[in-house]
């Protein structure tokens, strides 16, 4: 299955602005479900060619600046995605209800030399957004028994979240903390992923923040709307035995061959779709996002 | 200086101390013998002697210019050096040096390790947390590599001795490591200070470390260049607690000093903000701690940075040592695990040990710490402004709860280290030696192929009773002499100086625009307020003289103190109570610098100037903007608000002083681009002053004796009173003053001679912008200033314009000229020098990019 994603991102800006250095995490990254057939970056209002580069988490940075003075600033991505189907039906296949116990996987995290979850101790620690707490530990813990096998409590987790959480636009921004999201039950995808890290690293376990997108399907017997998709994001759990695993809290289920994915990092920081910094532009400025998902017959990149 | 006074000492002893180890005596009763021809030269100085050199030690650093700005003073301090220096015998050194090499080595492999491979995690030598849970380990910088051998440039060890005369470290510096300036700086003076005795020490030199640094600086470029690469230094600014040191080692190996505003990333590659133009900078020597050095992918709302260094770096078109993320290396937890990490690198445990170090991330240590506090020194793992060492032994119960607290909510942030004794070494206290607890600061550059070790390094003392020995704490420093414990006779005795700096031919890209900018600033403060003090000791000296002034004249010179020093309302507003007691605001005018315009104001201008272009000022200069700095201290003590007491005469030292600060730029700056600014300043600002004087003092018609009166004042303050005389002694009326001070082009004081000397300056700037039409603006203003002076009639322009008790057509043309002369100026400032911006963030982040 192969998917064609348009990624347009377009600020407008209240006066000129000389002078912008910017990088994107726009570009997607391989990974064991997907391959990256090919990707193309456009900027505007002038051509600039941008460096690509791979980064510490293994995803695809892109950098670009800007030296003549514009008024707006116009990032357009296309990238194809071939999805491994046969892959997600074997981690689907997997049984939740085995597999180490919560306790057996913290015993291990801390014991085992084993390269994989030596590095994968990294992601149980804070991060730059989200920080290990009293109150997440409090919310999580009645899911995670002792005995109970633990990609059966973090579904259990997931899930709370979906029914717990009101998802809302309006509730939140980037710059909510997660204590605030927590309290007010509302928020966006990227909150609940960042809540269900928050739960899982105050335990002790490891996990990450994936950003990427979900194939929207029209209702029934309607069209598809062209810019009615939205980027998405949703986290993955380090089990020592068995691996990462990807959940998705606010559709309550696990990423699967509708999930494609951008990169990923220990939260929202470590790979915002752009950063960057700017000279002059005034105050205020506008941003526009549209995105777009369609399944496609055959690749461009591959002839 | 005047504490010599109260200190008379005769004599000396030094006795051996009661506990612990000391650098002289050892754990013996008898002195050791590297140390025996220092005391029989101090004894042979007497108290006395070594008090005076003390003293010139302290004159000599001023001079210099040598400060430490510790966080708790607002202003810079001398820095401290005490006249006895610590001797290290050579044979000891020679352990100590190898020891040193061979950390130096290991912490580069770890550098490369950590942002590479990861064996030392992937393999279990060293706990994942402590490195990913350090704020110091920046992923933005996975991968990246300097080209040669070494990762790590520059690398700073900290270490005491401990009861057993044993070197115990106790701490790394490897991001920005401050100190190998201040130890020059410190041999520089002691040469000069004990010059007999540091000769015949034979001590190790100093020199051969700087040239292997300013070689492997130059060699980093190699791929990049064939020519001579343009390495700068990166300065967090004047504000930073060394950056005396900055400057210095600027001057010292012949490299420009930058701000990150004098920095820009364009079409790939990093450049200088040069005078009109922009230069590649190949190399870059960074003060400045790497989270701080790029907001694009770093801490985004740093200002001291550049944007889009990073991936400048990452192409490999700018070299930067130390290396970005070298700041992992500064984890005091490291330590514990350096005999493993020694193994796996080296196959062997390091020689020179560490202190004993535990890790409160690892449960075992944590117990072991909380049991233990009272002897342990609690360190973060992170090193970040406001943070400090605990020492457990000074806290009291309940300070200790709370540390354990601390300890137990953020295991991964703290180690904990034994405290050991330090030694003690005789220094100069009081008038006599006492035994201070010592620290040393030991110096590694990477060479070709191994390290070089600085042979000496910064050696601090602290007070008796303190457990910190960092200068921030006020901590006194030492040189530091590696001897032989035999004289080698075959060791060069020539005398430990400076080498002479490159030759650095001064093009427009010696150095950032923002230099030429402050010089030209230089210039105009110093004119304003030598202008301004002019004024002000004229004003005083009629007010005082017998002749009684009539009270309209009185107004029309205190309105134009106001007028001149723009120093708005102050006489301006026709208040007859001030005008009968104008002592508080005429004093106000001298000495309130939080008023704009006033001369305090301006000196404190003229003051925050020099120190930004410091590395440019000569040693002379130096000590005539110390002599400026403490006339304006004493200023406020010495003047007197009583008119009759001639308040005037306290001004006198402060012109003098400026006019030799004025005649030493003229005498011994270098005819470049920057004594040409500075040059324009002073040009500029004189001709405004003029102006200025002339509008408010001569378009009101007076009386004709008072006419002349207040022509005799204005003249006066321009130094062509006598000129006046001599030349016009029969005929004195206003029109040949107002030609001798606007026209005559004799005159140094005129404005004509001022615009005349401006448009030629001009004409030698390098050429600047696209092809322009015709003359470039700035000539056209000066030309049309210079045109009209040369064409008024001064015996017209004296005439009243109708009944209105007014010179209409001289206030028409001063009016005009003052408008050309404003956009001159700004035109000047457009064309040459860079409007520093902020940046704003494309997202606004509000979390902590630093945990």
């Amino acid at each position: 299955m192969i998917y064609r994603i348009r990624h347009l991102t377009h600020y407008e800006y209240e006066k000129p602005v000389s002078l912008c250095y910017n990088q994107a995490y726009l570009l997607p990254r391989d990974t064991d479900y997907q391959t990256c057939l090919g990707s193309n970056v456009k900027i505007s209002p002038f051509q600039t060619v941008g460096q690509r580069h791979i980064d510490y988490f293994g995803n695809q940075a892109f950098h670009f600046s800007l030296e003549q003075p514009h008024n707006e600033l116009i990032v357009d991505v296309e990238s194809e995605i071939r999805i491994h189907e046969s892959k997600y039906q074997r981690a689907m296949d997997l049984n939740l209800d085995l597999g180490a116990t919560c306790s057996q996987a913290l015993a291990a995290m801390q014991q085992s030399r084993d390269y994989a979850v030596l590095e994968a101790r990294e992601f149980a620690l804070d991060s730059p957004m989200i920080r290990a707490a009293e109150g997440l530990r409090d919310y999580a813990k009645i899911s995670f028994g002792d005995d109970r096998p633990l990609l059966s409590a973090v579904r259990e987790l997931n899930q709370r979240i979906f029914q717990d959480f009101t998802y809302d636009p309006k509730a939140t921004s980037i710059a909510t903390p997660l204590a605030e999201v927590l309290k007010q039950r509302r928020g966006v995808c990227q909150d609940f992923a960042h809540l269900a890290i928050g739960c899982l690293r105050s335990l002790g376990f490891p996990a990450r923040y994936v950003s990427g997108y979900l194939e929207t399907l029209p209702p029934p017997g309607q069209e598809k709307l062209v810019g009615s998709d939205a980027s998405h994001a949703w986290f993955a759990i380090y089990s020592p035995t068995e691996g990462w695993f990807e959940f998705d809290p606010t559709n309550n289920n696990m990423a699967g061959e509708r999930h494609i994915t951008t990169a990923w990092g220990r939260d929202y920081a470590d790979v915002s779709p752009m950063k960057g910094v700017f000279f002059d532009g005034g105050g205020k400025q506008k941003l526009n996002v549209s995105v777009d998902v369609r399944k496609v017959e055959n690749s461009q990149y591959t002839a | 200086m005047d504490n010599s006074a109260v200190v008379k000492p005769v004599g000396f002893s030094y006795p051996r101390g009661a506990a612990g180890y000391d650098e002289v005596y050892g754990s013996q009763l008898q002195m050791q013998k590297h140390w025996q021809h220092l005391f029989d030269g101090l004894q042979a100085l007497g108290g006395q002697g070594i008090q005076e050199r003390q003293m010139k030690a302290e004159r000599i650093l001023r001079d210099d210019g040598a400060t430490y700005n510790s966080g708790a003073s607002p202003f810079s301090n001398i820095w401290q050096l005490d006249p006895v220096p610590i001797l290290l015998e050579s044979e000891e050194w020679e352990k100590i040096e190898s020891g040193l090499l061979e950390r130096s080595e290991l912490f580069n492999l770890i550098l490369k390790d950590l942002y590479g491979p990861r064996t030392l995690i992937r393999h279990g030598v060293v706990p994942p947390e402590l490195v990913f849970g350090h704020s110091g380990f920046l992923r933005a910088c996975q991968g990246l590599m300097l080209p040669g051998e070494h990762q790590l440039v520059l690398h700073a060890t900290d270490m005491v001795r401990d009861a057993s005369g044993a070197m115990q470290i106790i701490g790394d510096r490897t991001q920005a490591p401050s100190g190998a300036g201040y130890a020059l700086e410190n041999r520089t003076v002691m040469s000069r200070v004990l010059p007999s005795l540091f000769r015949d020490s034979h001590v190790h030199r100093l020199s051969l470390f700087f040239q292997t640094l300013r070689f492997k600086l130059n060699s980093l470029a190699s791929h990049m260049t064939t020519e001579q690469p343009r390495v700068v230094i990166l300065t967090p600014g004047s504000y930073n607690e060394t950056y005396f040191e900055h400057a210095y080692l600027a001057n010292y190996l012949g490299y420009p000093l930058v701000q990150g505003s004098d920095l820009q990333v364009s079409k790939g590659y990093l450049w200088m903000k040069s005078l009109g133009e922009m230069t590649r900078v190949d190399v870059v020597l960074r003060r400045i701690d790497d989270f701080y050095s790029d907001p694009v992918e770093l801490k985004s709302d740093s200002s001291l940075g550049v944007p889009g260094l990073l991936e400048v770096v990452r192409a490999g078109r700018v070299v930067i040592a130390n290396p970005l993320g070298s700041g992992v290396l500064e984890n005091p937890a490291l330590l514990k695990y350096l005999p493993q990490i020694g193994s796996h690198f080296l196959g062997r445990e390091p020689r020179l040990s560490s202190v004993k170090t535990y890790w409160c991330g690892d449960p075992q240590d944590l117990a072991y710490v909380l049991d233990n506090l009272h002897h342990l020194v609690i360190k973060p793992i992170f090193r970040k402004p406001g943070t400090t060492s605990i020492f457990g032994s000074e806290l009291d119960e309940a300070q200790q709860l709370q540390v354990k607290d601390l300890l137990r909510q953020n295991p991964l942030y703290y180690s904990a280290q034994e405290y050991i004794q330090p030694s003690t070494t005789p220094s100069w206290k009081g008038g006599q030696l006492l035994p201070l607890p010592t620290l040393l600061r030991g110096f590694s550059v990477a060479d070709e192929s191994s390290y070089r070790i600085m042979p000496g390094g910064l050696t601090r003392v602290g007070a008796v009773g303190t457990l910190s020995l960092t200068n921030q704490q006020g901590a006194v420093s030492k040189d530091t002499w590696i001897i032989a414990s035999e004289p080698e006779k075959q060791i060069s005795l020539q005398e430990e100086r400076p080498v002479p700096r490159q030759t650095v031919k001064e093009s427009k890209a010696a150095f950032p625009c923002r230099v030429v900018e402050n010089l030209y600033w230089v210039g105009r403060y110093a004119e304003r307020a030598e202008s301004a003090l002019r004024m002000l000791r004229t004003v005083f000296m009629h007010f005082n003289s017998t002749y009684h002034m009539p009270e309209s004249t009185r107004q029309l010179l205190l309105r134009a103190v106001t007028e001149l020093t723009t120093t708005y309302p102050g006489f301006t507003i026709a208040d007859p109570e001030l005008y009968k007691h104008p002592e508080s605001e005429l004093l106000a005018v001298i000495l309130d610098s939080t008023r704009e315009g006033s001369i305090s104001s301006n000196l404190h201008a003229l003051l925050k100037c020099t120190d930004q272009v410091r590395e440019l000022l000569s040693t002379d200069t130096q000590r005539v903007i110390n002599d400026i700095r403490d006339q304006l201290d004493a200023l406020g003590k010495g003047i007197s608000a009583d008119l009759n007491a001639a308040p005037e005469e306290a001004l006198d030292p402060l012109v003098t002083t400026l006019l030799a600060f004025t005649g030493l730029c003229q005498e011994s700056m270098v005819r470049g681009l920057g004594w040409r600014f500075m040059e324009m300043g002073r040009r500029v600002e004189r001709s405004v002053q003029i102006v200025r004087l002339l509008r408010s003092s001569l378009v009101k018609v007076l009386p004709e004796e008072e006419q002349l009166r207040v022509l005799e004042t204005i003249l006066m303050s321009n130094e062509a009173l006598i000129t006046f005389r001599r030349r016009y002694h029969s005929e004195s009326d206003l029109s040949h003053g107002l030609e001798l001070l606007l026209c005559d082009n004799s005159n140094p004081r005129s404005l004509f001679y001022q615009i005349e000397l401006l448009r030629q300056h001009l004409l030698k700037l390098p050429a600047r912008g696209g092809v322009a039409l015709g003359l470039p603006e700035e000539e056209r203003f000066l030309l049309e200033a210079s045109t009209a002076i040369q064409l008024c009639r001064t015996d017209v322009l004296i005439l009243e314009e109708g009944k209105t008790g007014n010179r209409g057509a001289l206030d028409q043309l001063l009016a005009r000229l003052q408008m050309l002369l404003q956009e001159t100026s700004d035109c000047i400032s457009d064309k040459y020098f860079d409007q520093v911006k902020a940046h704003q963030q494309l997202i606004r982040t509000n979390w902590e990019e630093e945990l």
